[in-house]
């Protein structure tokens, strides 16, 4: 690991102009920048950490939508009475999210802008129909956690822009389930995640599919997983993965239509 | 912590007392060389080889020599001036301190950045380039055999063992070891036999993956070497390094702390004849942490290929069995040949038969090196055998325990060497596994998306011979003991089993007993911590050292003319006027061996036997192939638990530790050689998530009796039966029978779709 230097603004603007400069990387967690940085794929000259900038709040707004500063950890969003109470489905995916050590450390924000396929609330935040609230040089502005990811650890944020803050709509009525499936150990990267969102007043799903595909991806229905872009990978060969979509869609599926959601 | 030392009665063997560290680590106040930081001490950082195979052109040191901090970057050259011959190995003196005009495999150390700063020695690795020569490969151990690829252009044994004598100097060959065994007259039994069976089976590379990586620190002064390691041999460090500077052994001391984790990855020399180069050479203490990463490219645990047939008379006898192992060694040989010897002449199994034939191949490629891993070969031939056996028995319709019971190799009956099978409770785990099973009930196998099935394996190992330990038993002036020998603890709990064993003699609570850690300048010497011995030699050494000086108490008595009952402090003072003096116990302990013959034949292959049988009940899920171990029942024969506690977490520890290699732990190369999942993100270990519902752990009433207080080994003996358990348990509930290593969701899905 290059030496570097961490500062700690106290101010949002501040922040951003300090992630001005080219290898400058915001820092929050640090879980997933420091093995990037010990394993030599980033040598950022300065690291600017969030966590002086008080965003760690988790509120249910008037609206009934959930609202999550982008510091605050995985651990307090599954610790959260309001978010087992409205939102069920995060509370249990971040039960089996990593481990307890990481869910200590790691924040939402970091986890949703890191742009893994492999991390647990991207599908899910997808399929609930999330929103994040993007600051950057030129201010604010909402974008779907949907529209957030471009490609394998790609991004569509620009350089210097920070989450501030997730929004996640009200269940209603929807029930919604997230399953994954690793192949390796138990506590591995999940080799395919779903998620799965059921309206039971019109009787339909929306289906997200991600880690065996390079960002959270729609799908129609199982059977155009066949036509999902799946490579193979350390994980399994691209016909296994995708039979392992298809599978883990279906219990989702069933999961999801069990009124307990 | 209070620890009386007042004699007692109770007796010290059989207590499960708690660790005497425990305390030490859970407050973080355990040694471990990783902790150790000396004045003026450099960090060496090591630049790797890139290539498979390939002749080194050039090594561009500059750039890393001109970055600030650096203190000097050292290659073979350098090394040269030091060692002129710098290639050491417990078998061959093969490996070279840095790569010499060669690399062997993707990952070899080249040349080492010194640095006060290791970041520093970090960065300026990633500024060294070297052009290579790249040189045809072989991957394969079996290929290996037969390739044009030669990975060392001449042979070169040790010389310790007399086995590997007619290697010297051989050319134009990867084998560094052909085992031969011959035992009646297999071809012809085979022959004649009612039915014959053949499979083959092939087990993965895999990586010890101790949680404290491999760490060395060397101290010099111009005539003197203090070598700080976590080695699980410090007296073969102390050996081999004397022997590579040309010094006499007592100018090199070896110190070694607490270990984390071992499992066979500390061996013989791995870090230390780096540093001890390296501090000669700047006149500094030199340090050298590996990475966890850097791990998976310095020893791993041997792939190999299991060809395996047998032949069966009309009574379900097994007549004759035919073995030939191939063990993938990779570039260095390390301890490779004798696994393959030691472990090979067991490769039929526990089993009675007449005829037998053995033939057991260590091969160079050009991949990490691999050595012993828990087990020393033996979960790679049980993986094979206990397949097999379970394969012929459904063949022949017999119920697998019926038709194991009906083969076993039982007390008093000559195991294929000719070695008689003493105090090895074959007999005794094979029926405990089926009781605990209920193996005799039905057993619902489910009907939906998930099915169940069950299965058994039971191994036997022998113990590598011939080897020596030697210890002393101070007995102090206020009566206190402390145990001097060199085993090392690296959490398998020897520094309590060997205060069990010397307070039983001396009858003082084990609590009071103080165990010095190997120190090379004081313990006495051991072979090695390896392969399950250390309880059976170190223990009985440790035994007959406190003998002797509980003798020499008594004899001190005597010469004072003191009664029997006058305690221990009232000898020192009578003898020497005040509170002052000890005696000292010493013994060594080296049991009877004889050398195979020409035909792989000894009536002394052994001292001692260690029997190890897995249950397993499982589930797959028929959509994904995931296997689930829903029970898992270790059995095995330690002899007489010295700690049952620590007997049933050796057990559990194993097989959880095998549950890995057995489901989904695969070290994944690619057409090139190259390691594409070096990292703990990308080669997963067990976790608590992984561990069956239920884990069972049972010792068998038995008895070692020549070991010590009727003990023997146990660190290995849940490895054995555990994958192939597994895999015979796969058929039961799927009716798919999977040969290769590991069985993971996508091996059994395929699988299921092939039938």
């Amino acid at each position: 690991m290059t030496p570097f230097e961490l500062l700690q603004p106290r101010t949002l603007r501040e922040a951003i102009a300090l992630l001005g400069e080219a290898s400058a990387r915001p820092f929050s967690g640090g879980t997933a920048v420091m093995l990037m940085m010990k394993a030599g794929v980033l040598r950022p000259s300065r690291l600017v950490s969030l966590r002086n900038l008080s965003l760690e709040k988790i509120e249910v707004g008037s609206d009934g939508a959930l609202r999550v500063g982008a510091m605050a950890t995985l651990r307090a969003l599954e610790k959260s009475a309001a978010v087992r109470a409205g939102w069920p489905a995060i509370t249990r995916t971040l039960r089996t999210l990593s481990n307890v050590r990481v869910r200590n450390v790691a924040t939402i924000g970091g986890h949703l802008a890191h742009g893994d396929p492999h991390t647990d609330l991207p599908p899910l935040l997808c399929v609930l129909g999330a929103t994040v609230t993007v600051a950057g040089k030129d201010g604010e502005r909402r974008v779907p956690v949907e529209k957030l990811y471009a490609g394998y650890l790609e991004t569509t944020l620009r350089p210097g822009d920070l989450i501030t803050q997730v929004q996640i709509p009200p269940m209603g009525t929807r029930r919604a389930v997230y399953l994954k499936c690793t192949t390796r150990s138990a506590d591995d990267w999940p080799a395919v995640g779903v998620a799965v969102v059921f309206e039971p007043e019109k009787e339909e799903f929306s289906l997200v599919v991600s880690a065996a595909t390079d960002k959270p991806t729609r799908v129609a229905s199982v059977e155009a997983v066949d036509a999902l872009p799946i490579e193979s990978d350390l994980h399994g060969s691209a016909a296994y993965k995708k039979q392992l979509v298809r599978v883990y869609l279906k219990r989702a599926m069933d999961e999801a239509r069990k009124p307990a959601h | 912590m209070k620890r009386a030392s007042q004699p007692t009665e109770t007796p010290q063997v059989g207590r499960s007392i708690p660790r005497l560290e425990s305390w030490l680590k859970v407050t973080g106040r355990a040694e471990y060389v990783h902790n150790l930081r000396l004045p003026g001490m450099l960090y060496g950082k090591i630049f790797r080889s890139s290539v498979s195979h390939g002749r080194i052109k050039s090594i561009d040191t500059a750039a890393a020599r001109a970055l600030a901090g650096v203190h000097s970057v050292v290659t073979a050259e350098e090394v040269r001036a030091i060692v002129p011959d710098p290639y050491y190995g417990p078998a061959f003196h093969d490996q070279p301190v840095l790569a010499v005009d060669k690399v062997r495999y993707v990952g070899e150390p080249v040349a080492v950045v010194l640095a006060s700063d290791p970041h520093v020695a970090e960065e300026a690795v990633h500024l060294i380039s070297a052009e290579y020569e790249e040189l045809p490969a072989v991957y394969d151990e079996v290929e290996a055999m037969t390739s044009k690829a030669i990975v060392h252009d001449v042979l070169k044994p040790a010389g310790t063992f007399p086995d590997l004598k007619h290697l010297q100097g051989k050319k134009n060959t990867n084998l560094a070891l052909d085992f031969r065994l011959r035992r009646g007259s297999p071809e012809a039994a085979l022959r004649s036999a009612h039915r014959v069976f053949e499979h083959r089976f092939r087990t993965q590379q895999v990586m010890h993956t101790p949680l404290e990586p491999l760490v060395s620190v060397a101290e010099s002064t111009e005539d003197s070497l203090t070598i700080h390691t976590a080695s699980q041999s410090p007296s073969f460090v102390r050996i081999e390094i004397a022997r590579l500077l040309g010094w006499a052994e007592n100018r090199v001391r070896v110190r070694v702390p607490f270990l984390g984790g071992g499992f066979g990855a500390k061996l013989y020399i791995k870090l230390e004849a780096l540093v001890s180069v390296l501090s000669l050479l700047s006149k500094r203490p030199v340090k050298i942490s590996l990475t966890m990463e850097e791990q998976f490219f310095t020893i791993t645990k041997h792939a190999s290929t299991f060809r395996i047939k047998s032949g069966v008379d009309a009574t379900g006898r097994i007549v004759a069995r035919e073995c030939e192992v191939w063990w993938n060694g990779g570039a260095y040989a390390d301890i490779g040949p004798r696994v393959t010897q030691k472990s090979g002449f067991t490769a039929p199994g526990p089993y009675d038969i007449e005829h037998v034939a053995i033939d057991s191949y260590a091969l160079y490629t050009n991949l990490p090196p691999a050595g012993a891993l828990r087990g020393f070969g033996i979960p790679q031939l049980v993986w094979a055998y206990e397949s097999h056996t379970d394969l012929i028995a459904r063949e022949l319709g017999m119920d697998p325990v019926k038709f194991r019971r009906q083969n076993l190799l039982r007390e008093g009956r000559p195991q294929a060497t000719g070695t008689v099978l003493r105090d090895a409770e074959t007999g005794k785990v094979l029926d405990r596994l089926a009781t605990l099973l209920e193996w005799d009930k039905p057993f619902e196998k489910g009907t939906g998306p998930l099915r169940r099935g069950r299965g058994i394996a039971v191994g036997f190992k022998a113990c590598v011979s011939n080897t020596s330990s030697l210890a002393s038993v101070s007995i102090n002036a206020d009566g206190s003991c402390t145990v001097y020998c060199s085993t090392v603890d690296m959490g398998q709990g020897s520094d309590t089993a060997m205060a069990q064993i010397a307070a039983e003699v001396l009858r003082v609570p084990a609590e009071s007993v103080r165990v010095v850690h190997s120190d090379t300048d004081v313990t006495p010497f051991d072979m090695a911590t390896l392969g399950s011995r250390s309880l059976f030699l170190m223990g009985n050494a440790v035994r007959l050292a406190a003998e002797d000086a509980v003798q020499k108490i008594n004899q001190l008595r005597k010469e004072l003319g003191l009664a029997p009952d006058v305690p221990v402090p009232d000898i020192f003072k009578k003898k020497f006027g005040m509170r002052a003096g000890n005696v000292m116990g010493t013994a060594s302990f080296n049991p009877p061996y004889t050398p195979p013959d020409a035909n792989g034949l000894t009536e002394n292959a052994t001292p001692f036997w260690m029997v190890g049988g897995t249950g397993v009940e499982i589930e797959v899920d028929t959509e994904t192939g995931r296997v689930r171990i829903t029970r898992l029942i270790n059995v095995a024969d330690v002899g007489t638990p010295i700690n049952p506690k620590i007997v049933e977490t050796q057990l559990s520890g194993a097989s959880i530790m095998q549950l890995g290699f057995t489901l989904f732990e695969k070290m994944q190369f690619d057409a090139a050689g190259q390691l594409r999942n070096a990292s703990l993100a990308e080669y997963k270990i067990p976790g608590f998530l992984d561990l069956p519902d239920e884990i069972v752990n049972e010792a068998v009433s038995a008895e070692q009796k020549t070991g010590p207080f009727g003990a023997k080994g146990v660190g290995e003996s849940a490895t054995f039966g555990l994958s192939p358990a597994v895999a015979n348990a796969i058929q039961d509930a799927v009716g798919v029978r999977l040969t290769e290593l590991p069985m993971n969701p996508e091996a059994v899905f395929v699988k299921m779709q092939d039938q």
